[in-house]
């Protein structure tokens, strides 16, 4: 049996919430969309970090499961949110999200 | 009981300090290897827990494959630093308060008297936590179908990124 | 964490860096002098005894040059992209086991520094981060011919990484274990090249590739891109990216000697001598490649990683685990 870690799984859930927190930041702050992007890249991992330690808290495998299952749609996420910008700087020149407001009311 | 605590500060603190990077570097290239930074302290936190498979997962796929899609795209566009850096006026303040909302609720959840009782007690876990062997016990039996499923929605990824990309000829 | 345990790692770190940083100037020598035999003529011969010294004037001559910075380059990531190189393949060196347990003083001390149980897995993560080094370095020289150099290199070296893990895959199905250890443990009696002849040619096909050896050194061809991602490198810079390279072959020929090849298994030399020879007869195929082939066009070279190399890797594991099956 592997002994219980020695920092309270309380304080890898404070870290995970400190990360989310910046990543929140990052979105709703930047103005760039690489960065927008790179911002939610850090949501999910401060979100895979969480389950981790839960999963680490219960004995249970079903929390890395959902990590492995996050890693694979993040990776399927960029791909595809990577291709639409270039999309879009190659049309208009520019990765500023303030700049693409064409459907804006 | 020292060694462990004090990796957990340094993981901790790399992590912090990489993503304040992130969100306030003006070069992009610079957030990339910051994220980088970030992604690998949290693999070195994920051994800390026992994650070992994951970790080692977390470097190959997240830091040695998306990062590196990230840096093409940032080395193909050319992108320089946007200027001015952040959003102007009052949706930077809704924004911050937003942030630090989500943050107070965050915590409040994570130390509620519930979570406590749940959270107190750190138990052993089975030897061959989180190796490869285990993952795959539960993998291909229990979520097989969204092992299939995340399968083909990657293909979707894949031929979308292609199409999405691809420069119209004429 | 026992006094004991830290004393014996230090020195096992010791001796591994030691020994690929001391080893890396005998390759380079033992390079240029079968090349120079197998094109007819002899190679250095002047410094030293049969050209041994030439690598270290070459080193010392490299210390002395004057390191220039390009002016508009990123001076941060110029400098760390040949430091993720080296640091990466040293730190893939970690994990391959050199010998079978030696006993001092009561201890019985097993010859890697690390025991990982996912050993193979740790290899694989840390050569795909070794792609940076090549990347940035090819992106903070702010000059085009780097760029193109830095951006082909990447893409060749993360589309043959997809062959190489497969191809170990199908000896994990195998062996069933990650561990380089256990895997080298259990070639007691057959090497994994028997069975798995296939994925052997498949991972020291992309192994090649990892490394931009010949055939597959366009990207850094001297004739071609002027010379890739380490144009605007000079000095102690540029020989710590030939260093990180030729770490690299010593750990992409460590996984195939311990995964394919039997690890130190072997009948009458001790277990360290047994992969000591493994190891310089797979750097001497390397270099005899480089002897033998022409480049492969960049086109060539990413066609046939992904529409021959792929399947063909995907087909062996296919195929192994059919029959492990049944």
């Amino acid at each position: 049996m592997t002994p219980a870690p020695t920092v309270p799984l309380v304080c890898y859930q404070i870290l995970a919430a400190i990360l989310f927190t910046i990543g929140v930041v990052g979105v709703l702050v930047r103005r760039s969309a690489l960065i927008i992007f790179m911002s939610i890249e850090l949501m999910l991992n401060a979100v895979n970090l969480s389950f981790v330690a839960f999963s680490r808290q219960h004995a249970s495998m079903d929390g890395h499961i959902f990590v492995f299952f996050v890693m694979a749609v993040a990776a399927a996420e960029v791909a595809v949110g990577l291709a639409i910008l270039v999309a879009i700087f190659r049309n208009r020149d520019t990765a500023n999200v303030d700049d693409v407001r064409l459907l804006r009311g | 009981m020292l060694i462990p605590a004090f990796l957990f500060a340094m993981f901790a603190g790399i992590a912090i300090g990489c993503s304040l990077g992130v969100i306030f570097h003006r070069n992009p290239v610079h957030c990339a290897l910051l994220l980088v930074g970030v992604l690998l302290s949290v693999s070195g936190l994920f051994i800390l827990l026992n994650a070992s498979f994951l970790a080692a997962l977390q470097v190959l796929v997240y830091a040695g494959a998306i990062m590196v899609l990230f840096l093409f795209v940032l080395m193909l566009l050319n992108l320089k630093g946007e200027n001015p850096l952040l959003t102007r006026g009052a949706a930077k303040g809704f924004g911050i308060l937003f942030a630090i909302v989500v943050f107070v609720e965050l915590l409040w959840t994570v130390l509620s008297p519930q979570m406590e009782g749940g959270m107190a007690a750190s138990p052993t876990v089975p030897t061959g936590f989180g190796s490869p062997a285990a993952i795959g016990r539960v993998l291909y039996t229990v979520w097989l179908y969204p092992f299939e499923i995340t399968s083909i929605l990657l293909l979707i990824a894949v031929i979308g990124a292609v199409v999405l990309a691809k420069r119209k000829f004429g | 964490m026992d006094t004991a345990f830290l004393i014996e790692s230090v020195i096992k770190v010791h001796i591994v860096l030691g020994f690929v940083l001391l080893v890396v100037p005998f390759i380079v020598w033992m390079e240029r002098k079968v090349l120079g035999h197998m094109q007819d003529r002899i190679g250095p011969e002047r410094v030293g005894p049969f050209g041994l010294l030439q690598t270290i004037a070459d080193g010392i001559k490299l210390f002395m040059k004057e390191d220039l910075v390009p002016a508009q380059a990123d001076k941060v990531v110029f400098i760390l992209a040949p430091a993720i190189t080296v640091v990466t393949a040293l730190i893939a060196t970690t994990v391959i086991p050199w010998g079978d347990t030696v006993t001092l003083f009561g201890r019985t001390i097993p010859l890697h520094i690390a025991d990982v149980n996912v050993a193979l897995l740790f290899v694989l993560a840390t050569t795909s981060m070794g792609v940076y080094g090549v990347v940035l370095g090819g992106w903070a020289s702010n000059s085009k011919y780097p760029l193109l150099g830095g951006l082909r290199s990447s893409a060749q070296m993360i589309s043959y990484e997809l062959a190489q893990g497969i191809s170990l895959v199908s000896v994990v199905l195998l062996a069933g274990t990650l561990s380089l250890a256990q895997i080298a443990r259990q070639q007691a009696h057959m090497w994994y090249v028997v069975p798995q002849f296939f994925g052997f040619a498949i991972y020291v096909i992309s192994g090649i590739a990892e490394t931009n050896r010949a055939p597959f050194d366009l990207p850094e061809a001297e004739t071609e891109l002027v010379a890739g991602f380490h144009t605007e490198y000079s000095s102690m810079k540029w020989a710590f990216y030939f260093l990180g390279e030729y770490a690299n072959m010593m750990v992409v020929s460590g996984v195939a000697i311990t995964v394919f090849l039997g690890g130190w298994n072997g009948p009458v030399l001790p277990p360290v001598a047994w992969f000591l020879i493994k190891l310089t007869a797979f750097l001497f195929f390397f270099i005899w490649l480089r002897a033998t082939f022409p480049r492969l066009r960049y086109d060539q070279l990413m066609a046939f990683g992904w529409k021959v190399l792929l399947p063909a890797s995907i087909l062996n594991l296919v195929v192994t685990a059919i029959v492990v099956a049944l």
